[in-house]
């Protein structure tokens, strides 16, 4: 028990995330708007409507693209969070990550006039950039933990694991100092 | 008698003393409050990140509403919440403003699934100290009475170790230790150059590296490096009452298991001056029954056995069972955590890893040995815990796109953290009670836990504080955060010390075998009987003394002492 486990680096940040939660505020307004099914069906329609989605989608394949391995969409980095925010994220968790979409879709129409979707790949890249710069800078929480959550979705999927980093289920051996050639890519856990 | 022997609690206690009486012929019946577990079968452990559910985390609202102290161990995850009680189920007491921790499970095997593993020997250090500072009672043994134990021990639930020579640490049977990683060796060699006296050994856990015929008869084998450990290990690589004792246990035939048992009380003879009855309720149905044995083990962990013994009270025993000496619920100690510093190393950056070893380096306690500090008495042990950055660091730098990408495909900084694990000095305030009138769902009163830190707690945290950084200074570290914070009492989930052991009735409550003084068929040999609570993670301690009161007892059945 107590802190004796080595492989806990990955709990402790999610802890602070979790923690940080806590101190997210205002974001009911926002939550409404979010979690209104589209056609008016059910409170317990989707979570997001599908221009939400669709940005979700585009942000995140922004943040982490297709280069020589598969990036946020071919990884299904926006379904899992959309699945990942209604059976694990709590109210206050999901209006977060609403508003740092909203945040970004309204710095799109600040500096060009257009919504994310509208806008041309660089100019996609460049501001998203700036966004995460910015809002680390400002150890925005809600950003952070919206940041983690993307990666989350994507280093612990099978492909972000397996094909971007390197995951062995059962290593069978504690090889303690090698050089980093050796072993190639950063372990996925 | 249905039996010759009842054990209540399947954890590392339990277990033990279940396997060593029914190795003996002794006729036992273990009670468990918990549902039944299968080996293997109940773990998660083969679970790929990506099968986990929600990658690991509980779900928020879940969490917050039915896991809010749970939820602060280490091992709590969606993959482990099986092994963890609803706090919103299993409601304890504590004043407002002086919380503890109360962190546990409810079933087969206990929290030896979810232990950390860690085992170390306490030394004669640790049982003079009492003696000579004058803080609680004697120890009524010392470390030549318990040695063979952890011999026997050791060996059984083989414990991965390297041998040092050290008086304070001392050595034991062990199987071969798991390497110091790059950044470890630097900070050893550095570290014992500075300090002749200070040692960094890798951590000494109770992992098979390499399985003995005992071990593999038991379907146990050699550790794969998942570190997977806290949902419960298919290998069966570490030591747990399911992978190790309960089996042991069963092959006698001797063992018989009831789980979903809560045990409500001990009934107490007093012509005879013996527990004369174990009266339990069906955590499911609330049915009342009662078992019968000549000899009674209570082995339910620290705080639940105080509440057995506490409920458990007679005409004979208003104060509760065995309590002559006002003694049981009091003296409440765990290890002050949360103290020590972090940081992170410039260097090796073209050296790593691969495999996860389960476990962290140590680094024993010096101060007060061959360091002397006058501002406190006993001391500290570090444990160490050291790898490179993951991606997990992506959310707190700045970066994103094909650049973030690239980065992270490569391990980040080495980094370092030393946890210190203080001793804690056993007072009669800290006190586990009856609550007055709360009741659980089953109508046993609650546990009222009042605990708190002394001086000699926050000037020994400081020193740990001011040690950990300037050890990590010294080695070339940056970025160095010293804990600012001690944890509540109960985070190092080392309960302890509530039904001590001692030399004298009027003030202990167990003598040198575990064995009430005031009820001759009544063996503690959980954490409760801790005269102080030492350095060291407690867990080989309960073995040891466990193994060798059941022994006792058996030699007292042997002979129709008891």
């Amino acid at each position: 028990m107590s802190a004796s486990d080595s492989s806990n680096n990955v709990s402790l940040n999610r802890r602070a995330l979790l923690l940080g939660a806590i101190f997210l505020v205002g974001g009911t307004a926002a939550l409404t708007r979010f979690t209104r099914d589209p056609d008016g069906k059910s409170p317990a329609g989707p979570l997001f409507s599908p221009d939400q989605f669709a940005l979700l989608e585009q942000v995140t394949e922004v943040m982490i693209p297709a280069t020589d391995t598969p990036g946020a969409l071919d990884a299904g980095v926006p379904a899992f969070l959309r699945q990942l925010l209604s059976d694990w994220g709590s109210n206050d968790t999901r209006a977060a990550i609403v508003r740092v979409l909203e945040t970004i879709e309204k710095d799109a129409w600040a500096k060009y006039g257009a919504g994310f979707l509208e806008i041309p790949a660089e100019r996609r890249l460049e501001l998203v950039r700036s966004f995460d710069e910015k809002s680390i800078a400002l150890r925005d929480l809600a950003y952070g933990k919206f940041k983690h959550l993307v990666l989350l979705a994507y280093y612990q999927s099978e492909v972000g694991a397996t094909q971007e980093l390197r995951y062995e289920l059962v290593p069978g051996a504690w090889r303690s100092c090698l050089p980093l050639a050796e072993v190639g890519r950063a372990s996925a856990v | 008698m249905d039996f010759d022997a009842i054990v209540v609690g399947s954890g590392i206690s339990g277990g033990w003393v279940a396997k060593e009486l029914c190795a003996r012929g002794v006729k036992t019946l273990l009670i468990e409050r918990g549902r039944r577990i299968d080996h293997k079968v109940d773990y998660l452990d083969f679970a790929t990140p990506w099968e986990v559910p929600n990658r690991g985390m509980v779900p928020e609202d879940e969490q917050a509403e039915h896991y809010a102290i749970q939820s602060t161990c280490h091992a709590f995850s969606s993959a482990t919440r099986q092994w963890w009680v609803r706090d919103s189920e299993h409601p304890y007491a504590t004043p407002a403003d002086r919380p503890f921790s109360w962190i546990r499970g409810y079933h087969l095997g206990g929290r030896s699934i979810t232990w950390g593993r860690q085992a170390y020997r306490m030394s004669d250090y640790d049982f003079n100290a009492n003696k000579l500072d004058g803080n609680g009672v004697d120890w009524p043994i010392r470390y030549a009475d318990i040695s063979p134990w952890y011999d026997r021990v050791e060996s059984f639930a083989g414990i991965s170790g390297a041998i040092e020579g050290l008086e304070q640490l001392p050595d034991g049977q062990f199987q071969p230790p798991m390497a110091l990683n790059c950044l470890e060796l630097a900070f050893k060699q550095n570290v014992e150059a500075d300090h002749p006296t200070r040692r960094v050994t890798v951590g000494r856990c109770a992992h098979l590296t390499e399985p003995t015929p005992e071990h593999i008869a038991l379907g146990r084998g050699p550790c794969q490096l998942r570190s997977v450990c806290e949902r419960g290990c298919g290998y069966g690589a570490y030591f747990s009452s399911l992978s190790a004792t309960l089996p042991a246990a069963q092959k006698t035939g001797n063992l018989t298991i009831v789980t979903d048992a809560i045990v409500e009380r001990l009934d107490y003879d007093h012509a005879k001056r013996r527990v004369s009855g174990v009266r339990v309720i069906d955590a499911n149905t609330r049915q009342g029954a009662s078992y019968q044995a000549r000899v009674v083990f209570l082995c339910a962990s620290t705080i639940a056995s105080t509440q057995i013994l506490l409920a458990s009270r007679s005409e004979y025993f208003p104060d509760g069972l065995a309590n002559r000496s006002g003694a049981v619920g009091r003296y409440l100690m765990d290890h002050v955590v949360g103290i020590g510093a972090s940081g992170t190393h410039p260097g090796f950056l073209d050296r790593y890893y691969y495999g996860r070893r389960p476990t962290g380096f140590y680094l024993p306690r010096y101060v007060n040995i061959t360091e002397n500090d006058g501002e406190f008495v006993r001391g500290f042990g570090f444990q160490g815990f050291s790898g490179r950055s993951g991606w997990n660091r992506g959310a707190e730098e700045v970066g994103v796109g094909a650049e973030l990408k690239q980065r992270l495909r490569s391990p980040g900084r080495w980094d370092m953290r030393l946890a210190g694990f203080g001793e804690m000095l056993p007072r009669a305030d800290n006190r586990v009670t009856l609550h007055e009138s709360r009741k659980d769902k089953w109508g046993i009163p609650l546990v009222s836990i009042d605990c708190t830190h002394g001086e000699n707690e926050r000037r020994l945290a400081e020193r740990a504080n001011r040690d950990a950084a300037q050890m990590l200074a010294a080695a070339g570290f940056e970025n160095i955060v010293p804990n600012e914070k001690v944890s509540p009492p109960g985070q190092a989930v080392h309960e302890m010390g509530t039904a001590r052991m001692g030399r004298d009735p009027a003030t202990s409550v167990l003598n040198r075998y575990n064995q009430a003084h005031d009820v001759s068929n009544l063996f503690i040999t959980d954490g409760c009987c801790m005269a102080s609570s030492g350095t060291v993670t407690p867990s080989l301690t309960y073995m040891a003394l466990s193994a060798r009161a059941a022994n006792h007892a058996a030699d007292l059945l042997g002979t129709g002492e008891i």
